[in-house]
């Protein structure tokens, strides 16, 4: 055991399922991973805020007040559409799923 | 509640390091001061009544609680999150100990040769079944396993990971449990000074080294199965300035001369043994007293009604803590009569502890146990 060798990244033992469902399991697992990393970016963004204000002199009240002007702002609402559009995924591809069955199921329409 | 005492075998955290284990911790106190209560309120208010509407009766066991409450969506959200952030509370301690294990190791190889206290390892211990079937509390390799040589990462993640399991309620160097045993020594036999004793289970020392300190003039030994938490505990102990002796040795059958101790204790350990290895290490603490010697157990509370059992069984079911399901109903009487004490010279007892409601992981009654016995 001279080299380094690292601890497993799972441990050893039963996993138990909580829901019917595993993937739900899966799912709350993730969005707890995703919150702590949320936490953990607001507390550099944070801290950056703070270093601003104490290096450089930007108050908070001017972070506070920024009004975004007409370029800026159009750029946000793209990111902000293009979020969503990232986020939605899961839904539009089930939903495409869904119509694509019931038009197979479909009576046919009428001569 | 204290701050946690930054001494010198503790990893640094970067930024990011630091705002994981702050948010796990802050998630985990909002888990169980905010979330858990509610399973006692869905569990009274509808799980409960759909019980007795179909059977007549309240259920009858933590079985019968289980088969419903662990259908019922609030518990099985609240047991999703209680899992998880588990193992995220050990992650992200292992990240930063990881990143800066070659310093730790380099850390407790100076540390220790400043104890006084021997550290003698046996690297042909057997470690038992019950601690290689699974990875107790979810702490990736447990107590026991190397990784490297020298290995002392066991110790730095169990030190930070039980600080933040608790939300600080352990105290500064996580030394309520040994603080509380002592308590109850001081109430109840204010007049017995040991000079010998021995602290089964010790694992990083946390417990050990409050009896160290409560008795200078005592040679205060600490044992446990795993060399990694061992290797820690005797550099930590060095670190907080206090002298112990350390060996990786089973408490079920030590290498100890018969009679050798005043007082031998143990906190919170007897719930990670086996039904076999209980009354072996209970036995095997009369044989280390001497006549007149004192043995003390301190053990976590398993609840009173089906429901309370049910939940603090979580630990069972859900967190690898598989022996603990069989210390709800077992009579440490019984167990110390196996080993070999005279029932008359056992006791249990509750005491009440000191610690914030919000840190009550299952529910909140919570009164330690501690098993006391006598070798006449
Ligand atoms: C929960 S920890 C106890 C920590 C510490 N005593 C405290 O007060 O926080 C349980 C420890 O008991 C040790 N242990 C379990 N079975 C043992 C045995 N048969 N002999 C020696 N140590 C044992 C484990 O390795 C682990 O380090």
């Amino acid at each position: 055991m001279s080299e380094m060798s690292k601890p497993p990244e799972f441990p050893k033992g039963h996993r138990p399922q909580v829901f019917d469902d595993p993937s739900i399991d899966q799912l709350h697992d993730a969005w707890l991973a995703l919150a702590t990393e949320l936490a953990v970016a607001f507390e550099r963004i944070d801290t950056l805020e703070r270093l601003l204000e104490q290096r450089l002199g930007v108050a908070r009240e001017q972070i506070e007040g920024y009004v975004a002007d007409e370029a800026v702002a159009a750029d946000r609402a793209r990111r902000r559409a293009d979020l969503a559009h990232r986020l939605l995924r899961p839904f539009r591809e089930f939903r495409e799923a869904a119509i694509a069955r019931a038009e197979q199921h479909a009576p046919d329409p009428e001569p | 509640m204290q701050d946690f005492k930054q001494h010198a075998m503790l990893p640094a955290t970067t930024h990011d390091e630091q705002a994981r284990q702050d948010f796990v911790g802050a998630f985990r106190g909002h888990l169980s001061g905010r979330l858990m209560p509610g399973t006692y309120q869905v569990f009274a208010s509808r799980v409960e009544p759909a019980f007795k509407a179909k059977h007549g009766r309240a259920p009858a066991d933590q079985e019968e609680v289980r088969k419903v409450m662990t259908q019922d969506s609030f518990y099985q959200f609240w047991s999703a999150m209680q899992r998880r952030s588990q193992e995220m509370l050990w992650e992200s301690v292992i990240d930063p100990t990881e990143r800066q294990l070659p310093e730790l190791i380099e850390r407790a190889r100076k540390l220790s040769r400043k104890n006084r206290g021997t550290l003698r390892l046996d690297p042909e211990l057997e470690i038992p079944r019950y601690h290689r079937a699974a990875d107790i509390h979810l702490q990736p390799g447990g107590y026991h396993t190397d990784f490297t040589a020298d290995d002392v990462a066991a110790g730095v993640v169990y030190d930070k990971g039980i600080n933040l399991y608790m939300g600080g309620a352990l105290g500064a160097e996580n030394d309520l449990t040994g603080n509380t045993l002592l308590a109850y020594l001081r109430e109840k036999h204010p007049d017995f000074k040991p000079k010998r004793i021995l602290d089964v289970g010790c694992a990083i020392g946390n417990s050990t080294l409050v009896w160290a300190r409560a008795f200078p003039k005592a040679k205060v030994h600490g044992i446990d199965v795993g060399a990694p938490v061992l290797r820690y505990a005797h550099a930590r102990a060095a670190a907080l300035g206090v002298d112990v002796d350390f060996s990786q040795q089973n408490g079920e059958h030590t290498d100890f001369p018969d009679g050798a101790f005043d007082l031998v204790l143990s906190h919170i350990t007897l719930h990670e043994t086996s039904r076999s290895a209980l009354p072996r290490i209970l036995g095997e603490c009369r044989r280390l007293l001497r006549p007149g010697g004192l043995m003390l157990h301190l053990e976590i509370p398993r609840g009173r009604t089906p429901m309370e059992k049910f939940m603090h069984n979580w630990e069972a079911y859900n967190n690898n803590e598989t022996f603990a399901r069989f210390m709800t109903d077992i009579d440490l009487v019984a167990e110390s009569v196996k080993g070999g004490f005279a029932a008359a010279d056992v006791q249990i007892d509750q005491f009440a502890p000191k610690l914030d409601v919000s840190q009550m992981n299952y529910t909140e009654h919570f009164f330690w146990k501690i098993l006391a016995g006598w070798k006449r």
